[in-house]
């Protein structure tokens, strides 16, 4: 009990908000769904303690450090789902405008072409 | 905590929004580069029934031309983002010299702005050493000796931030005078390209075109509008016409007030440009707000101070036995007639030190109850509901607050710009099963950080709440 009283008092929480905005950054995917299932094992961990007083001022102390990286976090994530839709809408004109460019030249018979036979992907 | 709570909570409202109100910032885009897209390529829109039809054909395609559209959209976007970060940088350098200013001298005896919470110290603890022997003069001597230490602190520091200050004015000269090269070599781009590719990807010259958008958008904050026959017209974010195609329109500069401003067609747009991103923005927000911020904190001080000290002293009597008149006040400091400009200004007028009123009215000149009563001042709220020594500090901490809150946007910003360009490299010259995997990767990312953010979030609020009732116990 007593390592890991002491393994909860130096969560740094300050450093996984830190680390997984610098992952998310430069889009280290690998390196987040590492971070994300050691949240999880830390999450579990934690609702299954019960922690004595001191450990639980360690704790509360480690989240009020961490609040700024937290809030960077939070931005970044914001940044990234402006940018993800972007992306999406991006990658849909191109899809869009390559499909134009293969059935360009086949246009004459309009049927056929609207149906895109013979293509598949449906 | 309460603050703490909120902020998480703030955060933890954004994830959990919804994704299409979001998205806004991200659609606008989209949807601004779209109906340029068709006006350049109507037969793009003719195709779009096939597409809605939900036919897809995704074997054997190339990738034939398709790839300059897309890269205007992108790159508006990387555009509009390096705007942000190029403000907040430039906004966050200003803000640290701001921040040096007031940061507590190491031990030296040079006068420093940082000084200034122990200059105040020292002074009203002046008056108290005063109290055990008023008619001592070198006790006299030490309280105008520590009034012209803290009135020099503060004059010094309020002219470091006008000097400040105009140094920010002069760096904003210099991109305006880049902004109006850029947008007239803009212009002119616009006319070769509408004459020799109106219908066509422009190649080299739209390549040029896009170099020197980025390049302005690190300078300004801008809004690109494409318009008929490749053109494109660009206004700033706050929608004053910088480009119309083949015409450019000069930003030039005046003084108001003292002040640098900035002119369009006549018209001072300062204020739409300090909020406005690029570099630009940043040197005018830091200017016109934090340093102007700063400045009227300092001056409301310098004021207060003033002020109060001097009508003390005024209503006391000197060590000759004389009292203050209206034609000869018995002032210590340059008595302030307005808020503004009062730090600068501060400064011991006091030459006498007999002259210091440490007897009330009506005493003999060995009383000391107006000593008393000025070193009293140091812990009245004689300056906005706040002790001289309190206002300082919390000014000092607000600052070092703004400092931080520009720090965590620049980095957010920052690491936006950096997604978008490795993106863009992942798009630029790939096929599209590698277009697919950039796609991927940016999704998993998205997705495994939205887990952390939401585990750590819990986490956090456990913990806070079990400190509470640590706390509460």
């Amino acid at each position: 009990m007593q390592g890991r009283v002491a393994g909860y008092r130096n969560l740094k929480l300050k450093s996984l908000a830190a680390e997984a905005s610098q992952a998310l950054a430069q889009l280290d995917a690998e390196r987040l769904e590492e971070l994300a299932l050691s949240c999880e094992a830390l999450h579990r961990k934690l609702a299954l303690t019960n922690a004595d007083r001191e450990t639980r001022r360690a704790m509360a102390e480690q989240a009020r450090d961490a609040a700024a990286d937290m809030a960077i976090l939070g931005r970044v994530l914001e940044a990234t789902r402006a940018n993800l839709g972007v992306m999406n809408r991006l990658r849909e004109m191109r899809m869009e405008r390559l499909e134009y460019t293969v059935r360009a030249p086949n246009a004459a018979p309009e049927s056929s072409a609207m149906n895109g036979d013979g293509d598949g992907n449906h | 905590m309460g603050t703490i709570n909120s902020a998480m909570s703030v955060i933890t409202g954004a994830l959990d929004a919804d994704q299409e109100a979001l998205s806004v910032v991200a659609n606008n885009v989209a949807n601004a580069g779209a109906p340029g897209y068709t006006e350049e390529e109507p037969d793009w829109q003719e195709n779009t029934p096939i597409t809605m039809g939900g036919i897809q054909m995704g074997d054997g395609v190339t990738e034939t031309g398709a790839t300059s559209q897309r890269d205007r959209v992108l790159e508006e976007r990387l555009d509009q983002q390096q705007q942000m970060a190029s403000s907040s940088s430039t906004r966050l350098t200003a803000l640290n010299n701001v921040q040096a200013l007031f940061t507590p001298d190491s031990g030296s005896s040079g006068a420093t702005a940082g000084d200034i919470g122990s200059d105040i110290t020292n002074f009203f603890d002046s008056f108290s050493s005063l109290e055990s022997d008023p008619t001592d003069n070198a006790l006299r001597e030490q309280v105008l000796s520590a009034a012209s230490t803290l009135a020099g602190d503060i004059s010094d520091a309020a002219n470091s931030l006008n000097a400040q200050s105009t140094a920010l004015s002069q760096d904003a000269t210099g991109i305006a005078t880049q902004v109006n090269s850029l947008t007239s070599a803009i212009a002119q781009l616009n006319l070769e390209i509408q004459s020799t590719s109106p219908d066509a990807d422009a190649g080299t010259l739209e390549d040029q075109r896009q170099q020197d958008l980025s390049q302005l958008s690190q300078l300004i904050g801008i809004n690109q509008v494409t318009t008929e026959n490749n053109g494109l017209s660009i206004t700033t974010t706050s929608g004053q016409l910088l480009v119309s195609e083949g015409e450019n329109f000069q930003l030039t500069t005046g003084t108001v007030n003292g002040t640098t401003d900035f002119f369009l067609g006549g018209t001072d747009i300062t204020s739409q440009l300090n909020s406005g991103g690029g570099q630009l923005g940043g040197y005018l927000t830091a200017r016109d707000v934090d340093i102007a911020q700063v400045l009227s904190s300092l001056d409301q001080l310098a004021y207060s101070v003033s002020t109060n000290v001097n009508a003390q002293n005024n209503t006391g009597i000197d060590l000759n036995g004389a009292t203050g008149t209206a034609a000869n006040p018995l002032y210590i400091f340059n008595e302030p007639t307005q808020v503004a400009g009062s730090a600068a200004a501060m400064s011991v007028v006091m030459t006498d030190p007999g002259q210091i009123a440490a007897a009330s009215a009506g005493n003999e000149a060995g009383d000391n109850s107006n000593a008393v009563a000025m070193a009293g001042l140091a812990n009245q709220a004689i300056i906005e509901g706040q002790t001289p020594s309190n206002y300082f500090s919390n000014f000092v901490s607000t600052l070092g607050s703004t400092v931080n809150e520009v720090q965590t946007e620049n980095t957010a910003q920052n690491a936006s710009v950096t997604q978008l360009q490795s993106e863009n490299n992942a798009l630029s010259s790939v096929n599209l099963n590698d277009e697919a995997a950039a796609m991927s990767t940016l999704e998993t990312s998205y997705q495994a950080a939205s887990q952390v953010f939401t585990l750590l979030n819990t986490i956090m609020a456990s913990a806070l709440n079990l400190g509470e009732e640590t706390a509460v116990s």
